[in-house]
């Protein structure tokens, strides 16, 4: 690497309770450079940049920023260095002006008044630069998402940073807005500004870095120059020796002679329009698209959290949409909602209480009475079933990531549900966790239930489902299975929204993971 | 609270970490009021005459009953402000038709009626329009005690006719030496504290209070288990209501000061403003803690309006424990981890 680090990591480690994020994390960035670190979901990317960012003290490591030891214990001091984040989920006041958000907190006084005028006149130019070309006084909830990326972007620019930080940048981008956002970085560069690029995007991260830091369990795993690695690297790299045994072998589903299914035809509302598709039974069906695609929406609705305008839908019970969740849990449909914390759990009361959710609270037959005697018995049987590891009293918010995530499918399983939606299953949970979901989800689809599985990773959607749909901008933009199935293609009909023309022989990717 | 049975081994291969036993929430309250009637009662021996401590149970019961509704609503992640009012329309209906020469049994039933459609509005307007209950109560709160308030100028103040069979009941004493009050109130205590953690209800009310967006993506119907909360805390009010001695003081402030009273004796007796979780033992211990510094507050010839200000630093005091105790329960669960993890 090129003169000296702008800024260095060295034997860095942080836990949170029983959960290791860092364990001996090193990163070296160079003055001038795009430095990508990449890892899968879980890997310590976040923490990194949390750490960096002085919103969490890391238990021991050093950073150095030039040549000098910092220890960044809150946020203003990563500022007085230099460092400037910008978050992967917005931080931005939806409902303020775009000027207002610009100087949130250090807005320019004249005569003890804010002064607008002033607040233009120094972001003028950097807008400019940025190609920004928004109304600055209208709140920032009327931009679009990659205009608002810019906007965040713009706030740490002004406060010139000499090392400016991205943390999943272009997760809510098209492919339009991440090309802009990338012009805009190189532009940076340019100028002489370190740029620290945090992904999961494998072809984003090609794309726009020079040097490529993989991690992996909270450590760094490989850095190279980019020129220097291919894509199975990097691959090989991040997924380490799990690749293999990741994902189970398909089962074979239990033969029968009827095969219930969902048809949907022609289904409308929220951000979808004309969805067509039909589900059977022992099969896994997969859907893929960007946030805001409309995969989200479908699901509401077929769980009866959100009205439909228009089409049909049928499901194996011969009854059409449920008009609420109560009705869907009633039914036999289950959800598992993507935001575990805030939507699938009661962290603070006991596995066994979260567990008979929907027996003891959803469902209307049976006694009136709650038997927490029959409650902690049904979470010893999950407990057992699922290898969780805890006790059925102890408070769900004790467990792992992955633990908490079992916890929110045995509630389900309890029930035995005749339709599953999952809405990224196995998103921010351990490794060991993830073989475990993924081959209960296989068991179920064996099992005779209809599983709809929506992931944000192309690799967990070609390796389980059986076909996958792929949205783009609330329509159905494929359909892919078989020989098709690579994750190349789901991925370039995720964020085109069509299929690439013809299928030509790439850099050769490996194993199942092509 | 619900500790229950040996664990059933895990699979695999981990160690068990060691389970202490965990003594029931209510013990501290208790452990509170002993020690306040025993410093009370030293001070002022007067204090633990039987005639005294069944007087204070008496006087304890009213708002007792409604700190038992006020524990199902604090569960729930909501507060009912409108509960003292509620049991004053309640009260005054029934004198009112008791006055008027109604068959008390029939009198005492329009009063628990009332008391159900005020706790149906309640909820209706909570449900209807997505609002805090805390907001529309505040509303109804002032609409429940204005109607007191017309009812009472309406009616040129008739004395209850302290003959009808209601009013014996009421006014008499069970078993000798009980008032009914504290009759229905104990009872009410047990039946509820059963409802709260061995029903279906119950474990509804507690599942949305712990994460309303969570029972919603579970299937729970929140918007039937609010309204049956509120409709119950209606109930509740409406009884405590009519078991009230004769027609209410028409001072505007009867019955106003009981909703402090019961979300103080709520929280007190340990049920947890953040919702998820409650206790009806420990509200009905809670009212009682109230009445005793009350009562001691009197005998150490403190002016009574003082009252209100005894009751607030006392709920806020309950409140700081709380945090207190969440702050170290919060440290426990981290190392139960470290332990499982380790």
């Amino acid at each position: 690497m090129l003169g000296s680090p702008i800024m260095s990591v060295r034997n860095l480690a942080m836990r949170y309770g029983g959960v290791v994020a860092l364990r001996d994390m090193n990163l070296y960035v160079g003055p001038g450079t795009i430095h990508a670190v990449i890892g899968e979901s879980g890997a310590g990317k976040s923490t990194l940049v949390k750490v960096l960012a002085g919103v969490v003290r890391p238990d021991s490591g050093t950073i150095r920023i030039g040549d000098q030891t910092v220890a960044i214990d809150s946020s203003a001091i990563a500022r007085k260095h230099g460092l400037g984040v910008v978050y992967q989920d917005l931080s931005l006041f939806p409902d303020r002006s775009v000027l207002a958000n610009l100087f949130v907190g250090r807005e320019p006084l004249r005569n003890g008044l804010i002064s607008t005028r002033e607040m233009e006149a120094r972001s003028r130019t950097l807008l400019r630069q940025l190609e920004l070309n928004v109304d600055v006084r209208a709140p920032v909830g009327h931009l679009d998402m990659g205009e608002r990326q810019l906007v965040e972007l713009a706030r740490e620019l002004l406060q010139t940073p000499r090392l400016l930080i991205l943390d999943e940048p272009n997760s809510a981008l098209d492919r339009r807005e991440t090309e802009h956002l990338f012009t805009v970085l190189r532009g940076l560069k340019a100028k002489g500004m370190s740029v620290l690029y945090v992904s999961h995007r494998l072809e984003d991260v090609f794309a726009i870095a020079d040097h490529i830091t993989v991690m992996r369990n909270g450590r760094d795993v490989l850095t190279k120059e980019r020129s220097g690695l291919s894509e199975a690297d990097v691959i090989d790299a991040m997924i380490g020796q799990q690749r293999d045994s990741l994902f189970p072998p398909a089962l074979s589903a239990n033969a029968s002679t009827i095969r219930p299914q969902i048809t949907v035809e022609g289904l409308s509302g929220g951000r979808i329009s004309g969805v067509s598709f039909t589900a059977r039974s022992g099969e896994v069906l997969g859907f893929a698209g960007l946030e805001g695609s409309g995969v989200e929406d479908l699901f509401e609705m077929l769980f009866g959290l959100r009205k439909a305008q228009g089409g049909t839908v049928r499901f194996p019970d011969g009854h059409g949409l449920p008009k609420s969740p109560t009705e869907a849990a009633r039914r036999g449909i289950g959800l598992l909602p993507a935001d575990r914390r805030c939507n699938g759990l009661m962290p603070d009361r006991s596995l066994a209480f979260n567990i008979g959710n929907i027996v003891a609270g959803a469902r209307n037959w049976g006694s009136r009475r709650y038997s927490p005697k029959a409650a902690i018995a049904g979470a010893a049987r999950q407990i057992d079933a699922l290898r969780i590891k805890s006790l059925p009293d102890a408070p769900v918010n004790s467990l792992l990531a992955g633990d908490q995530q079992k916890i929110v499918i045995a509630k389900w399983l309890e029930t035995a549900p005749q339709v599953l939606l999952l809405d990224n299953p196995a998103g921010g949970i351990e490794a060991a966790a993830k073989r475990k979901i993924y081959a209960l989800i296989r068991q179920m689809a064996a099992n005779g239930c209809i599983v709809l599985l929506r992931s944000v990773e192309p690799s967990e959607l070609t390796n389980l489902s059986n076909r996958v749909l792929v949205f783009h901008r609330g329509r159905v933009a494929g359909e892919v299975f078989g020989a098709e199935m690579k994750r190349r293609t789901v991925l370039h009909l995720i964020t085109t929204g069509e299929m690439p023309e013809a299928e030509r022989p790439k850099k050769k990717l490996v194993g199942s993971m092509a | 609270m619900t500790r229950l049975d040996p664990t059933p081994p895990l699979a695999g291969s981990v160690a068990h970490p060691k389970r202490s036993f965990r003594l029931p929430a209510e013990l501290g309250p208790l452990a509170g009021l002993v020690v306040l009637v025993a410093i009370i009662g030293f001070a002022r021996p007067g204090f633990l005459d039987q005639a005294n401590l069944l007087s204070l149970l008496e006087t304890a019961a009213y708002p007792g009953m409604l700190a038992i509704g006020m524990v199902f609503v604090l569960a729930l992640r909501e507060i009912d402000l409108s509960v003292g009012w509620m049991f004053h329309l309640a009260a005054l209906l029934t004198a009112f038709l008791l006055a008027a020469g109604i068959n008390p049994w029939l009198a005492a039933f329009a009063g628990v009626l009332l008391g159900a459609g005020l706790g149906l509005v309640n909820g209706l307007l909570v449900v209807a329009l997505r609002l805090p209950a805390i907001v529309v109560t505040l509303g109804t709160f002032a609409m429940f005690r204005g109607l007191a308030a017309v009812a009472v100028k309406m009616q040129t103040s008739a004395p209850a006719d302290q003959s009808g069979e209601l009013s014996q009941i009421v006014h008499g004493k069970m078993f000798g030496a009980v008032p009914t009050a504290v009759f229905v109130f104990v009872a009410m205590a047990v039946v509820m504290q059963f409802v709260l953690h061995r029903s279906r209800f119950g474990y509804r009310v507690q599942a949305v209070g712990s994460n309303p967006q969570a029972a919603l993506y579970a299937g729970i119907p929140t918007g039937a288990v609010r309204l049956q909360t509120l409709v119950l805390m209606g109930i509740v009010s409406g009884l405590a209501g009519v078991l009230w001695p004769g027609f209410p003081v028409t001072d505007a402030d009867q019955g106003g000061g009981f909703e402090l009273m019961a979300i103080a004796a709520a929280i007190i007796g340990g049920t947890s403003l953040s919702g998820g979780r409650g206790t009806v033992i420990g509200a009905v211990i809670g009212m009682l803690i109230v009445q005793v510094i009350l009562s001691g507050v009197t005998l150490l010839g403190i002016d009574a309006t003082w009252n209100p200000f005894v009751i607030g630093a006392v709920m806020l005091l309950a409140l700081a424990l709380d945090r207190l105790v969440k702050a170290l329960r919060q440290r426990q669960a981290v190392r139960f981890q470290e332990n499982l993890h380790a």
